[in-house]
């Protein structure tokens, strides 16, 4: 049986903006934002894509909703392509896969309850629902919430309240893989518990596959089963989570869990020192793309890009020199 | 023990609300010792951004301050007139805010937003940028001298927060507030602006009042953390004391709850259990008594006291810990 989702090569390009200024001096007139990404999710799997902001995380998660412009790869749901047709309309499968934004409260319409913002999904796919009201209290019921809430306004909910809204919204028509963008980013730790204790019994119920989005990297240890670290647009590292923390192998992937700040003030601390900044997606280093600021970069790192590397289990890097 | 850089004595805030007076912060009361950084942790709406604007009188309109001192090297900020207030902000206090892109100016360059920190220095504009310069140079921003003709959208979000934290320490600020100045930044980025926090608050011998609801980063960074819950202090002492040890059931829930805390993988992740209490009509007794686990009659009646000590905690149950 073929995964629910199955990623190959995918690529995503962004025009710059054009005209004379902009483009003086021969400079590109694009950016490749997810540079070739390969990626499977399996029913009621959890897999997580960290790394750092501008690393193509989010256009990423876009891409796969068909809201960003794919230059190449595909993209199949049970086997199917996810593609748009002639009237550049994404085909029925598209309501199969929701996505929760970034933001909770930005991403609500300020002007709709949350009643009506529940509804919308199922009117704008022509989801037939005889009640709309019995429908988004159902929904509601789901994540946690009462009926009161269907009247309220955006504004009128706590972070927490509206990235629950964010999760019934998702979770309207149905999906089988729901894709969180940073779905705890700004929550306080015990609401953050609340909000992944709620996707994972969603993920039990209905069997979802969930793709995480995030940089928190206790979340990723306590919920996803495989990550993916990104850098530039590409992933450098992916596998088993449990075998990625216990033994990472790329020097990026090291230097990303070993900055993780640690509750505990008696910690002795053993990092790997980055150097330097995140060089521009303009300019991709030739060669390895972490090699200006890999602490065991070597010549051969500057000349050629380093091949897939399979090692035990599903574990597979991007590195010339691994870590042992 | 040295003079506090800023003592904060009783006070309590409140905002005019349509529902009536919200009491965002009662009675709360903390010291700031001189060259010492000290950590406010707590959940949204615990009165950590009041707070803040209470100390640099940045309030919103409708909030007024009911009773209480602040006082700044043993002078009440209450009592002094906006025109005095003005000229201690920037120069004795300064504030390094949440988010970088919002707090630099979009429409100047990095050099005139920091020679126009300087303007009270009355240096020449040579004396501003060599000035700014050396600042730039010493938070580790490569290559200062282009980044001064460039746009704060032209940084990375790591670079703009340096920047930020350059301009707050030009004038040599006695305190630094730093308001989650880490939340919009990765891991790694958080990591080198806390090691760079650490090294300049050496340097420059300030004091740095640090806030945030990241225990991870509260615990590096800090040497006395101050928790907060529902507009109170509700346990205060050296940071190894109250993460070792806590002794108030709220610390010791929302450590719990940390993830990073649990090393055994888990996928039911713990949580505080309930919500906030409405702070427009404020429960009697103790703030935390309706989700605390060890409440007793006694709660019900009487709020507690912060305790006496150096590791204080506002709770009735004497030394939960032991």
């Amino acid at each position: 049986m073929s995964a629910l989702l199955a990623v190959r090569d995918l690529k995503v390009r962004y025009p710059l903006p054009g005209g004379f200024p902009f483009r003086a001096g021969g400079k590109p007139s694009w950016v490749d934002v997810v540079h070739g990404v390969s990626l499977d999710i399996e029913r009621g799997e959890t897999v997580a894509i960290v790394g750092e902001s501008g690393s193509g995380k989010t256009t990423l998660a876009m891409a796969l909703c068909g809201l960003a412009p794919v230059l190449g790869g595909e993209v199949r749901l049970d086997g199917r392509v996810l593609e748009r047709d002639r009237n550049h309309r994404l085909n029925p499968d598209r309501k199969r896969v929701a996505l929760m934004f970034q933001d909770p409260v930005g991403s609500l319409s300020p002007r709709m309850t949350v009643r009506r913002l529940l509804a919308e999904p199922m009117r704008i796919h022509g989801v037939d629902s005889r009640d709309p009201g019995r429908e988004a209290s159902r929904l509601l019921s789901l994540v946690g919430l009462g009926e009161e809430f269907s009247n309220r306004y955006p504004h009128q909910l706590s972070g927490g309240q509206a990235r629950r809204v964010g999760v019934a919204r998702a979770l309207a028509l149905s999906p089988d893989l729901l894709i969180a963008d940073e779905p705890t980013a700004g929550l306080d730790v015990s609401i953050q518990g609340e909000v992944l204790n709620l996707l994972s019994r969603l993920q039990q119920d209905m069997g979802l596959g969930i793709l995480i989005i995030t940089h928190n990297l206790n979340v990723v240890r306590h919920v996803a089963d495989r990550m993916a670290i990104m850098y530039l647009g590409r992933f450098v590292e992916q596998g088993d989570s449990q075998q990625v923390f216990s033994r990472p192998r790329h020097p990026y992937t090291a230097a990303l869990l070993s900055a993780n700040p640690s509750p505990d003030p008696d910690a002795q601390l053993d990092r790997v020192q980055l150097v330097g900044e995140i060089p521009s997606l303009l300019h991709r280093p030739p060669g390895c793309e972490f090699h200006t600021r890999c602490p065991r970069a070597r010549e051969r790192c500057t000349a050629s890009f380093p091949g897939l590397t399979g090692a035990a289990g599903e574990q597979a890097f991007n590195c010339h020199f691994p870590m042992d | 023990m040295s003079a506090p850089i800023l003592e904060i004595r009783d006070l309590s805030v409140g905002y005019q609300t349509e529902r009536g007076y919200l009491q965002a912060l009662r009675n709360v009361s903390f010291t700031v010792p001189e060259g010492k950084i000290i950590g406010i942790v707590g959940e949204s709406g615990c009165g950590k951004s009041t707070l803040i604007s209470s100390i640099i009188r940045l309030l919103a309109p409708n909030a007024s301050i009911g009773n209480g001192a602040i006082l700044f090297k043993g002078q009440d900020l209450l009592g002094l007139s906006p025109g005095d207030m003005r000229f201690l902000r920037g120069n004795e206090i300064s504030m390094v805010f949440q988010d970088p892109m919002t707090s630099l100016n979009p429409v100047l360059t990095i050099g005139r937003q920091m020679a126009d920190v300087q303007h009270r220095s009355g240096a020449s504009y040579i004396g501003k940028r060599s000035r700014s310069l050396m600042m730039l140079e010493r938070v580790g921003i490569p290559d200062p001298a282009s980044q001064l003709g460039r746009y704060p959208h032209h940084l990375s979000g790591g670079m703009r927060q340096r920047v930020a934290i350059a301009m707050a320490l030009m004038t040599e600020p006695s305190l630094l507030i730093a308001d989650e100045p880490t939340t919009a930044l990765d891991a790694t980025l958080e990591v080198q602006i806390i090691a760079r926090l650490r090294e300049l608050q050496r340097d420059f011998g300030c004091s740095i009042l640090f806030i945030s609801h990241h225990l991870g980063v509260i615990a590096e960074l800090c040497d006395e953390v101050i928790v907060m819950y529902a507009g109170e202090v509700c346990e205060s002492g050296s940071t190894r004391e109250v993460f070792l040890g806590p002794r108030h059931p709220y610390t010791q829930r929302l450590l719990e709850c940390d993830p990073a805390r649990i090393p055994q993988r888990t996928r039911h992740l713990p949580v505080i259990e309930g919500s906030l209490p409405d702070l427009v009509d404020v429960p009697r007794g103790c703030i935390f008594r309706e989700r605390c686990a060890h409440s007793m009659a006694r709660c019900a009646t009487e709020r507690p006291g912060l305790s006496a000590g150096l590791h204080l905690s506002a709770c009735h149950l004497p030394d939960l810990a032991s």
